[in-house]
């Protein structure tokens, strides 16, 4: 497993999705989007949004894995489309929540909370 | 039809657009709604949203794009952003505009109206896409499998609210409307603005059982009375229509363009309280850009 280089957050927790923490080390900037976990098994914790899509679920195919019953294998990706990042619906059983809204998908802005199944993110824009 | 039903909010500001770092996630477009459901397009006011709307059209590659279009009313921000939606000008794609009556040619000839050559560089006629007008009778027009009804509204210059059945759900876009003006007792909110406030049945039978009503509700109580007459509902009243027709989801629409996010917050949690005070299953949420619902 490639070392993180100095640009690398060590307050960044590395996870069994630490491949995501990784391509944030090596390859992005120092700010880029984060969602941070504030509830939910393995809470509190980041994630960088360094690549182009984030896939959020319980299987291990899954970008960011959290064992959690209450989500499908495949639950939520959060994508960048040029300056906006957006999150998805990838036809979880229990649903995404923005801000307690049932939303198939959205543009998120800065302190948007995130809601899949018993687990709660906070979105923080880059440099925010 | 069993297809999932989509929901685009592409606009949501009242009025005038209002862009810049206070309004960014509620967003600064002027209204402007997509509706889609499988290769079907219904696109509800052409507001300084359909611009996006357009753009996004060409990106998802269709070859052609057929859309169906329904106007609220001719307000300027409900018809801004006609003139640069692209897919108008492309030979290729289909418009269906329509007209609340028979004999009624309102919303094209005020579609060309804003497009004479002393308000903009490209005239109507000149448009690429094949633009067909269509028409309701009696308050009803089908296609495609949707059923479409409208109804007239309170509003400077009357406006209309639809009602879009597809299958077995229902969307209501109610925009520009002065529900305060429909109560049965005008004053009863400011005696006790807890008290429900009743509108007329065929308001609410309009919009029973909606698994979504998109609906202005521009106003707090606290500025409703400086506004009277302007055409906007307190977003309170939009609460009780949610109630007593007993939607399921209700989004507050048409915010003032003085409202920062905060302030639509604000206004937002003052709704929730009140659908929580009535014991309401249904959920309220103010409209903001790029939020996508599935209605299954």
């Amino acid at each position: 497993m490639p070392k993180p280089n100095d640009d690398f957050d060590p307050e960044l927790e590395s996870t069994q999705a630490g491949e995501i923490a990784i391509v944030a080390g090596l390859g992005a900037r120092k700010k880029a989007p984060v969602l941070e976990q504030v509830q939910g098994p393995g809470a509190p914790r980041s994630f960088p949004l360094a690549i182009d899509e984030t896939v959020i679920g319980r299987g291990h195919q899954a970008n960011i894995t959290i064992e959690s019953s209450r989500l499908s294998r495949r639950h939520m990706a959060v994508r960048r489309a040029g300056p906006e990042m957006s999150c998805v619906d990838l036809n979880s059983a229990n649903g995404v929540y923005l801000n307690g809204v049932r939303a198939h998908s959205a543009v998120l802005h800065d302190g948007d909370t995130l809601q899949i199944g018993d687990v709660v993110f906070v979105f923080h824009e880059a440099g925010a | 039809m069993s297809e999932p039903v989509f929901v685009r909010f592409w606009g949501t500001r009242g009025s005038i657009p209002t862009p810049g770092h206070k309004t960014r996630r509620y967003g600064g477009n002027t209204s402007c709604v997509e509706i889609r459901v499988g290769e079907l397009l219904l696109i509800c006011d052409g507001g300084t949203g359909l611009r996006e709307l357009g753009l996004d059209l060409l990106a998802r590659g269709r070859p052609n794009v057929e859309a169906h279009l329904f106007f609220s009313h001719m307000h300027w921000d409900h018809i801004q952003g006609f003139p640069f939606f692209v897919p108008a000008y492309s030979p290729a794609n289909s418009l269906y505009v329509y007209e609340l009556s028979p004999s009624d040619d309102r919303v094209q000839r005020l579609l060309h109206g804003q497009m004479r050559s002393e308000y903009f560089p490209v005239t109507f006629t000149d448009l690429g896409a094949r633009i067909v007008g269509r028409h309701f009778e009696n308050q009803r027009t089908e296609f495609g499998g949707v059923r479409v009804r409208s109804l007239q509204q309170t509003h400077p210059g009357i406006s209309y609210a639809y009602a879009f059945e597809i299958g077995d759900r229902k969307i209501v876009y109610a925009t520009d409307s002065e529900l305060d003006l429909l109560l049965s007792d005008l004053e009863e909110p400011l005696r006790d603005p807890q008290a429900l406030r009743r509108l007329p049945d065929s308001l609410v039978e309009f919009c029973r059982d909606a698994d979504l009503l998109i609906a202005d509700g521009q106003y707090t109580d606290e500025e409703y009375p400086q506004k009277k007459g302007w055409g906007h509902a307190r977003a309170n009243t939009v609460v009780d229509l949610a109630v007593q027709a007993r939607a399921k989801r209700c989004a507050i629409f048409h915010h003032d363009p003085m409202h920062t996010d905060e302030l639509v917050d604000h206004k937002i949690r003052a709704a929730e309280a009140r659908l929580t005070h009535a014991g309401s299953a249904c959920q309220v949420f103010g409209a903001r850009e790029g939020l996508v619902l599935k209605i299954d």
